[in-house]
């Protein structure tokens, strides 16, 4: 049976992505969570149940990390790297000419950066979850937020690399621009007061979480927020979906149209 | 004897001439290198702006009665003693610029030999590797000395003018001593743990990604676990702190949590001490491929 | 596909970076039977070889393929097979996935993917290395991976930068005995090279690049007897090459005679090679001088070139 070429690119690179050495060293990255989790839910265990709630910390300081420094890092380099390593490793030649059109090639590879990051940063999470909840499963409230957080995370990690895809399309120095972008506007932006802060991808995401208006925190769910939720002005959470699919779609379709007319040239 | 694989250049049978400093021509190249950087000067230079800053505090120290006006309540923030270099030398500013510097002239040192392949050719000439990992370390060693040692003697010396006297001196004897003993330190911790991280692969890019990582995550950690225990101890996972820690230590200033000052030194020693390790196990002259 | 499927052409073709020229003014026809794309290092071979696969877009003039224009037009990959000069691999892949994960680009089924890989694997000889890591080959493996990866969908139209680049002398001598068995049917080969003798072995069709610009293209006796303004160099072996030289020193199209005593050969510069070889015939047949010997030291590519650049 044929693949179709967007199939074909998605599963050569995906191979790719489990294979090199740097996934994984990236992959121990997106293990910090869970580590993060056991050490607090022993600190826990040995302050003899007292101390924050476990869905405390796992919505304000999990949660957190991983939304606001893990997806972040982890999108950044899996983004930049669709086109950038094919042109430092100066393997584009390869698929460059083959009949596979620069859509699906930016696509396919997109994809199989995303599928490797959604269940890296998804299992973590749950993992990380699953630790601190241990004694509180059938909390159901905190399954509807763990549904939430990872809805947020998902997003996170679809957004985040379709905009470091498009930038490392046609920016040599992708990683600084996109460090500059992730801890500065999108760390400092966010906290802006009323419409500003919904010029950053973070808002959105955010506005997924459950939350009271004025960011003073919330006890839906279970826990507060008030950490992660801290100066956070909400957009309905139906609003904010249709504005990250919406943001994903435009920068992969920036990202085909800059890689379908930009030269590449290799350093000789 | 070192094995036969890390030997190198051993069929030349001739004497090699005396004072040969091989290290030095790495270095002198990686500092060329950087330099040509399109951002790299620029973010040099951003990065000198505090130790003009603070040059700018010393004079207007001594003339305090002139900015009286401008300084209201502000003059105690200007007495100079170790607890005012502190504030430069432990100030979080000064550690990213360093960081940064780090990142654009350095991710790649040996990422990109790594890369090209060019380990053989270094080894292939009479070179050992404590001259190659040294040449690459004085070349980061060079640019954060003169963002650490160069600002030091410069406030020394500017205090010792305006002042007119040796007070300061006569006052903290070990100043200059600390000044120095701090900027080799905190030039060595930077210098390995690039390099360190620069080996880990062949892409510069993710040498970059992962220096800033390690950096701002175990600060991010720091944070969630001072947040929610309080305990000041959390600030030894963090390398922003240890650093703090440290040169408050060095400067004989009073250390911003309440954790003794040798625990971070001996944590970055420590980081220290497993970079130089994994740097004499991946700097090779021959590839063993599995 | 139809002889007109196998024709690359560029009409004026030309590429700069930004001031620098890489291309100049290139108007070519490249048709069936294999041809020898020739220049120096920094001549624009590379570039050219870059414009005709898709990889640069031209500063101005056409390229095409089978008449549809090159630049971003993946469809024509069908029919077209390209071996880069880089030595550039996925180095966490072995040569079969590699292989196998390009084909499958190219839109085969799985089943047919695994035969054409077996057999391109077969063609280079690299059976035995096919399940291990790229990143462990020598370079001769690499290059012949390379040139495998072009062949294994069978291309019309083969393109080939530098393909015996670090291959030892047995390599080298198949590769061009495979180069010369993939022509048959038909089929349009462009080799790129700076190595002169390589072309030679390959073909007597050859494109001159220099600077930028085409200054010669066809066969290599036909441009060789084109530039009038080079007289042809004739070596003669014989015992009486004094008295042989004596005999010729007056014709007025032979511009010098030397010896070379060493050699034992008189060396003959002439302007009208074919009227020179016409009396020495008739000298060895009617007069008996005995010719041990007879070679053309400048009828060669290294001379056309040589001439043609100015040297």
């Amino acid at each position: 049976m044929r693949n179709a070429p967007f199939v074909s690119v998605y599963k050569f690179s995906a191979r790719l992505v489990r294979r090199s050495r740097r996934s994984r060293l990236l992959g121990a990255l997106g293990l910090l969570p869970v580590i993060l989790a056991v050490i607090l839910q022993i600190t826990r265990a040995a302050a003899a149940g007292g101390g924050l709630d476990g869905l405390e910390v796992f919505s304000n300081f999990v949660m957190g990390f991983s939304l606001q420094f893990l997806v972040l890092l982890l999108s950044l380099f899996f983004g930049t790297a669709i086109t950038a390593d094919e042109v430092d490793n100066k393997t584009l030649t390869y698929p460059a000419t083959r009949p596979v059109s620069k859509a699906a090639f930016i696509l396919g590879k997109y994809a199989s950066s995303v599928s490797f990051l959604l269940v890296l940063v998804l299992t973590s999470t749950v993992v990380s979850f699953l630790i601190l909840m241990i004694d509180r499963l059938s909390y159901g409230t905190a399954w509807t937020f763990l549904g939430r957080s990872l809805a947020a995370l998902g997003f996170g990690t679809i957004c985040y690399t379709a905009l470091f895809t498009f930038v490392g399309t046609f920016l040599r120095k992708s990683v600084l621009i996109g460090l500059v972008f992730c801890f500065g506007w999108e760390n400092i932006v966010q906290y802006f007061p009323g419409m500003t802060q919904k010029f950053t991808i973070m808002h959105w995401l955010k506005s997924l979480l459950p939350g009271l208006g004025g960011g003073m925190g919330s006890t839906e769910g279970g826990g507060l927020t008030a950490f992660l939720l801290f100066r956070h002005e909400p957009s309905p959470a139906g609003t904010a979906v249709a504005v990250l699919l919406l943001l994903t779609a435009v920068f992969l379709a920036l990202a085909v149209a800059v890689f379908s007319r930009k030269e590449y040239l290799f350093d000789e | 004897m070192e094995p036969i694989a890390e030997r190198g250049y051993t069929h030349w049978e001739g004497t090699l001439g005396t004072g040969r400093r091989p290290w030095r021509v790495i270095a002198g190249q990686a500092v060329r290198l950087a330099w040509k950087r399109r951002f790299f000067k620029p973010l040099f230079f951003f990065s000198l702006l505090p130790a003009v800053v603070f040059s700018g505090g010393i004079y207007i120290s001594e003339r305090l009665g002139d900015f009286q006006e401008m300084l209201k309540g502000a003059d105690k923030f200007l007495t100079i003693n170790p607890d005012y270099f502190q504030a430069y030398y432990g100030s979080s500013f000064l550690f990213f610029m360093m960081l940064m510097i780090m990142v654009g002239g350095g991710a790649g040192l040996i990422a990109d030999d790594l890369r090209h392949n060019a380990l053989p050719l270094y080894f292939s000439r009479p070179l050992r590797q404590r001259d190659y990992i040294g040449g690459k370390g004085a070349a980061l060693a060079f640019f954060l000395l003169l963002l650490t040692l160069a600002p030091g003697i410069v406030f020394l010396l500017l205090k010792l003018i305006f002042s007119g006297s040796a007070k300061i001196l006569s006052d903290f004897p070990w100043l200059p001593f600390s000044f120095l003993a701090w900027s080799v330190f905190v030039s060595a911790f930077f210098s390995l743990f690039t390099l360190l991280l620069s080996s880990l692969g062949r892409n510069r890019r993710f040498a970059s990604i992962l220096i800033l990582a390690a950096y701002f995550l175990s600060d991010v950690f720091f944070g969630i676990f001072y947040a929610i225990f309080r305990e000041p101890a959390f600030c030894l996972v963090s390398l922003q702190r240890n650093l703090r820690q440290a040169s408050a230590s060095f400067l004989g200033a009073k250390p911003p949590m309440e954790v003794p000052g040798i625990y971070s030194i001996l944590i970055l020693a420590a980081i220290m001490a497993a970079a130089v390790l994994v740097l004499r196990r991946k700097i090779r002259g021959t590839e063993v491929i599995r | 596909m139809t002889a007109g499927g196998r024709i690359l052409r560029a009409d004026k073709l030309g590429k700069w970076y930004g001031n620098v020229l890489g291309l100049s003014d290139v108007s070519i026809e490249i048709g069936p039977g294999i041809t020898g794309l020739l220049g120096p290092n920094g001549a624009g071979k590379s570039t050219f070889m870059k414009l005709i696969t898709g990889q640069l877009r031209p500063s101005i003039g056409t390229v095409t393929i089978a008449g549809q224009p090159v630049w971003n037009n993946p469809g024509i990959f069908k029919n077209v097979g390209f071996c880069p000069e880089q030595d550039a691999f996925y180095e966490d892949t072995t040569g079969r996935e590699f292989l196998s994960g390009l084909l499958a680009l190219g839109g085969f089924p799985a089943a047919e993917i695994r035969e054409r890989t077996a057999r391109a694997l077969a063609f280079v000889e690299l059976q035995a290395d096919a399940d291990r890591l790229i990143r462990g080959y020598s370079r001769g493996m690499r290059q012949r991976l390379k040139i495998s990866q072009a062949l294994a969908h069978e291309p019309e139209i083969l393109i080939l930068d530098e393909p015996l680049n670090g291959l030892d002398p047995l390599s080298k001598r198949k590769v061009i005995r495979l180069i010369k068995e993939y022509r048959t049917e038909g089929r349009t080969v462009l080799v790129s090279s700076h190595v002169l003798p390589e072309i030679e072995a390959l073909t007597r069709s050859i494109i001159l690049i220099h600077q930028g610009k085409i200054l010669a293209q066809g066969d290599i006796h036909f441009i060789r007897d084109l530039i009038d303004a080079h007289p042809h160099i004739v070596a003669v072996r014989t015992g009486r090459g004094r008295a042989l030289a004596a005999k010729f020193v007056e014709e007025d199209d032979v511009r010098s005679v030397r010896f070379d005593e060493a050699q034992g050969t008189v060396l003959f510069e002439t302007r009208n090679r074919d009227r020179f070889f016409e009396r020495l015939t008739r000298l060895a047949a009617e007069e008996g001088w005995e010719i041990e010997e007879i070679t053309s030291p400048d009828d060669n590519l290294q001379s056309v070139f040589d001439y043609l650049v100015g040297k």
